[in-house]
């Protein structure tokens, strides 16, 4: 009995007639309709047959029909399947049983609802703002249809955030909305007995940026993953692929070979980018600003090596629905594997003076701790779900692109620590080298972009994943009348994983909170600019391409190009 | 002559501290193939630090009175210092004890600029400093006390020069190695740079101080630097002493950049411990000073 028919048999067996359809439009993936109230025991069921819960969808169809959806997806990696469960809910009551008390997961998924819908969720255990900002008046739900997308209401006044109570015995340490083991503003409240860290609460979503809205409203398809691409600064080339994937999965398009090539080649430049970029973080973050260094030194090569192939150091503008926007040519070809070979010496090198490094080991081994069974609990992703065991790699699980084509291997650690999470990632660059190789020497021939119809069908679903550099992203895209999705929801690795936080804080020393919280390699909104203020006259300037690039390669560099 | 030595102490490390700074900058950032600042950037910091408004955030007089004080003790630690090979005319009345004391009112005056400040992050920086401090001064005085012990006096000169000289035993090259261990700390480098950890608790006791406030603590953790750098040599290396005066100052003075570049080195090529790592490592540095001293009582 294949997966999809073991599934179907449970629901049906467990929930009857509460189950109203079940489709297969793609291979891998099941849409499964129920009624209101069986969405509950049907999330409880799929994760009783060992589903990890990715993330929810909810999107507006009071003018269609009344009511407002509500969509949970789920994974069953081994047999890579990915499970849709939809349910509706009247516009004028629309309450859903909250799962979160059998999923801790979806608590975010449901305060998102609440806050952008309007829906609530009965039994919620912690109901508190998620999204909004404080001063948001109550009862404007913004991914509502009748909202529009610039809407600035009068702000609420005195509300305020509550922290969660504090364990006693305790005291508060604000960690944010400004400091500096954070890159962009979110608050985390720790709890600390003397320096143990006996509780934290967290306030983010400080700079949302609306980005779903927007897109829903304002932007074509095709314009989308120039969009996608700026959700994360250093993820860019994930998100464009995860949309691009969904729209195509929805509207039943299939790319070339050689496009899903090129697709898999960038995105593996981008792992091996994003993963020098957090080795020196992490150096950073537990004081030792050498290691911070050395792998940005090394980490520049890549950045040089993007620049030639797409024109941008970062944010790559190549992967577009239906394919990819530049070739790879022979000339480039030999440039990628000049670097390639060059980087991979200097990461042996690193991670013979990493690995080895007993101070290092002092820092990171025993730190941040989660067993395998509290990650698969909080259905972590990526290397933080890796470092404790769990073999879970969209790549593998999942295939797109041309990864099926890949021989490579999935670093595990099972020392469920900040440690393991260094080693796995370490080693994965290794692997994303291998990969890169690969894709370079069996390159197939054809065409970059496969045009899209006209026009595509209106109300489709399509659910796409990737693996980005920090773990799964899950893209879905409900296709829509106007050239542009209806809906569009996407979910980052952080989201998943930032959850389960507090729960690795539990128990260790504050001064272990900045390696804590970095070992998820946290993307809160990416919206970081360098921006100079005169004292004097207060003139702000933001720092352009120009300025940038001579603080990076030396004023010349600088100069020559401008 | 002995009381122009008393001048010429405080204005080498008034001039030269900044300096030394610079070239644990520029050290460190060469390891880290940067290009560093100038060597002479510290001395801008000061300039920019000691011209700017001075603000009182928390509102008491702790917080003002804690940078002049612990900038006064370092200052009084450097005049009284047989630096150049001789006990000076303010030196030769006090013993190694009163050196002892100052440094500890430096350290006592960070404390209380960093509980007067009523930061969050200042007070934990505070802890720490506290327990770095009572972990890590035992090891100063009994660096000092080996050499006291040998010569049988607490005289400054005594407890300076004693330890190795004459002859260099066994207990000054046990001691030689707990302060090497130890100078990290001293300095407050990684990987003992714990108090001020500017990652977890934003530069700890200092959080809330700028300005020339800021400044004079900042010139002062310079001077301390210096002055555990130079003890370092004066100490250790008798091999550096002429029998000049001028002499002994040069030697000492090259003495000091090297054990920079050691600091800078040391520095860079670790991360930060946490405080109770730390402690367990101070713990068994005391008992082997400890051991040291007895060697010396001894007459090993």
């Amino acid at each position: 009995m294949d997966a999809l028919t073991r599934i179907e048999t449970e629901l049906r067996s467990r929930l009857g007639p509460a189950v109203q359809g079940l489709s297969s439009p793609q291979p891998g993936r099941l849409f499964v309709d129920v009624e209101r109230r069986a969405l509950r025991p049907a999330a409880k069921a799929l994760i009783d047959l060992g589903a990890r819960y990715m993330v929810g969808i909810g999107w507006d169809e009071i003018a269609r029909n009344g009511t407002i959806g509500l969509a949970h997806t789920f994974a069953f990696d081994a047999d890579h399947v990915a499970v849709v469960l939809r349910a509706a809910a009247p516009a004028g009551d629309p309450s859903f049983e909250s799962i979160t008390p059998d999923i801790p997961s979806a608590g975010w998924s449901e305060r998102e609802y609440q806050d952008l819908l309007g829906l609530t969720f009965t039994g919620h255990p912690k109901p508190k703002r998620l999204v909004l900002a404080d001063d948001w008046p109550a009862g404007v739900y913004p991914l509502r249809k009748e909202v529009p997308y610039n809407l600035e209401p009068p702000a609420a006044e005195d509300v305020a955030y509550r922290l969660d109570e504090a364990p006693p015995g305790t005291t508060v340490v604000p960690i944010g909305p400004f400091h500096l083991s954070l890159h962009e503003p979110e608050h985390f409240a720790v709890y600390v007995d003397g320096e143990t860290i006996k509780g934290c609460d967290y306030r983010g979503f400080m700079t949302h940026r609306g980005i779903e809205k927007l897109c829903q409203t304002q932007v074509s398809y095709n314009e989308v993953p120039f969009v996608a691409e700026r959700i994360c600064g250093i993820c860019g080339s994930v998100h464009a692929c995860c949309y691009s994937q969904a729209v195509e999965a929805a509207a039943g398009l299939k790319i070339s070979r050689r496009a899903e090539y090129i697709r898999t080649i960038m995105l593996e430049i981008e792992r091996l980018h994003s993963h020098l970029l957090w080795l020196g973080i992490a150096g950073h973050l537990i004081g030792f600003d050498t290691v911070f260094m050395q792998a940005w030194r090394v980490r520049e090569k890549v950045m040089w090596l993007a620049e030639r192939i797409t024109g941008n150091r970062k944010t790559y503008g190549m992967i577009v629905i239906g394919g990819v926007r530049r070739d790879i040519t022979p000339e480039i070809r030999a440039g990628i594997e000049d670097v390639l070979a060059a980087l991979e010496k200097e990461v042996l090198e690193l991670k013979r003076a990493i690995i080895g490094d007993s101070a290092i080991h002092r820092r990171t081994k025993g730190v941040g701790y989660l067993s395998k069974e509290e990650a698969v609990r909080w259905s972590l992703v990526g290397p933080v779900a890796r470092a404790r065991g769990l073999r879970l790699d969209v790549r593998k699980d999942h295939p797109y692109a041309a990864y099926d084509d890949m021989a490579f291997d999935v670093p595990v650690a099972d020392s469920g620590d900040v440690w393991g999470t260094l080693v796995v990632r370490v080693l994965e660059i290794f692997e994303s080298i291998s990969i890169l190789r690969q894709a370079l020497a069996g390159m197939p021939a054809g065409p970059l972009l496969i045009e899209a119809p006209e026009a595509l069908p209106p109300l489709r679903h399509g659910l796409s994943m990737v693996e980005a550099p920090r773990g799964e992203s899950v893209h879905y895209v409900i296709t829509g009348e106007e050239n542009r999705p209806e809906r569009w929801r996407v979910r980052a690795p952080t989201y998943p994983n930032l959850q389960a936080v507090p729960q690795m804080l539990l128990d260790n020393q504050f001064a272990d909170f900045p390696i804590i919280l970095g070992q998820i390699d946290p993307c809160f909104s990416c919206t970081d600019r360098v921006a100079v203020i005169d004292a004097g006259s207060g003139r702000r300037r933001i720092l352009g391409r120009t300025e940038l690039e001579a603080l990076s390669r030396g004023p010349e560099a600088g100069r020559s190009r401008s | 002559m002995s009381i122009a030595a008393v001048f010429v102490n405080v204005l080498v490390f008034l001039l030269l501290a900044p300096l030394f700074d610079g070239v644990l900058r520029k050290t460190t950032a060469r390891v880290q193939t940067r290009q560093g600042p100038p060597i002479v950037q510290p001395y801008y910091d000061l300039f920019k630090l000691l011209g700017k408004e001075r603000i009182n955030s928390a509102r008491n007089w702790a917080f003002k009175l804690a940078p002049p004080a612990a900038f006064a003790s370092i200052l009084a630690v450097v005049a009284l210092i047989p630096f150049g090979g001789k006990v000076n005319a303010l030196g030769g009345r006090v013993d190694a004890v009163t050196v002892i004391y100052l440094l500890t009112l430096g350290g006592v005056s960070v404390l209380l600029g960093a509980l007067a400040s009523r930061n969050t992050f200042a007070a934990i920086g505070a802890s720490r400093e506290m327990v770095t401090m009572v972990m890590i001064e035992p090891i100063l005085a009994m660096t000092l006390i080996l050499g006291a012990a040998r010569s049988r006096s607490l005289g400054l000169g005594a407890a300076v020069f004693g330890a190795a000289g004459p002859g260099y035993g066994a207990a000054a090259a046990v001691m030689l190695v707990v302060y090497l261990l130890a100078l990290q700390a001293f300095v407050a480098k990684q990987p003992f740079d714990i108090a001020e950890a500017e990652i977890e608790v934003l530069e700890g006791p200092f959080i809330e101080y700028s300005g020339p406030d800021y400044g004079l603590f900042r010139y002062a953790m310079m001077m301390k630097q210096m002055f555990y750098a130079w003890l370092f040599v004066a100490v250790f290396l008798p091999f550096l002493r002429t029998g000049h005066y001028l002499g002994d100052i040069l030697t000492q003075l090259l003495g000091t950049l090297a054990v920079f570049i050691l600091i800078a080195v040391v520095g860079s090529t670790n991360p930060r411990l946490r405080i109770d790592q730390a402690v367990k490592i101070y713990a068994v540095l005391i008992l082997i000073a400890l051991g040291a001293v007895g060697l010396a009582v001894a007459g090993v």
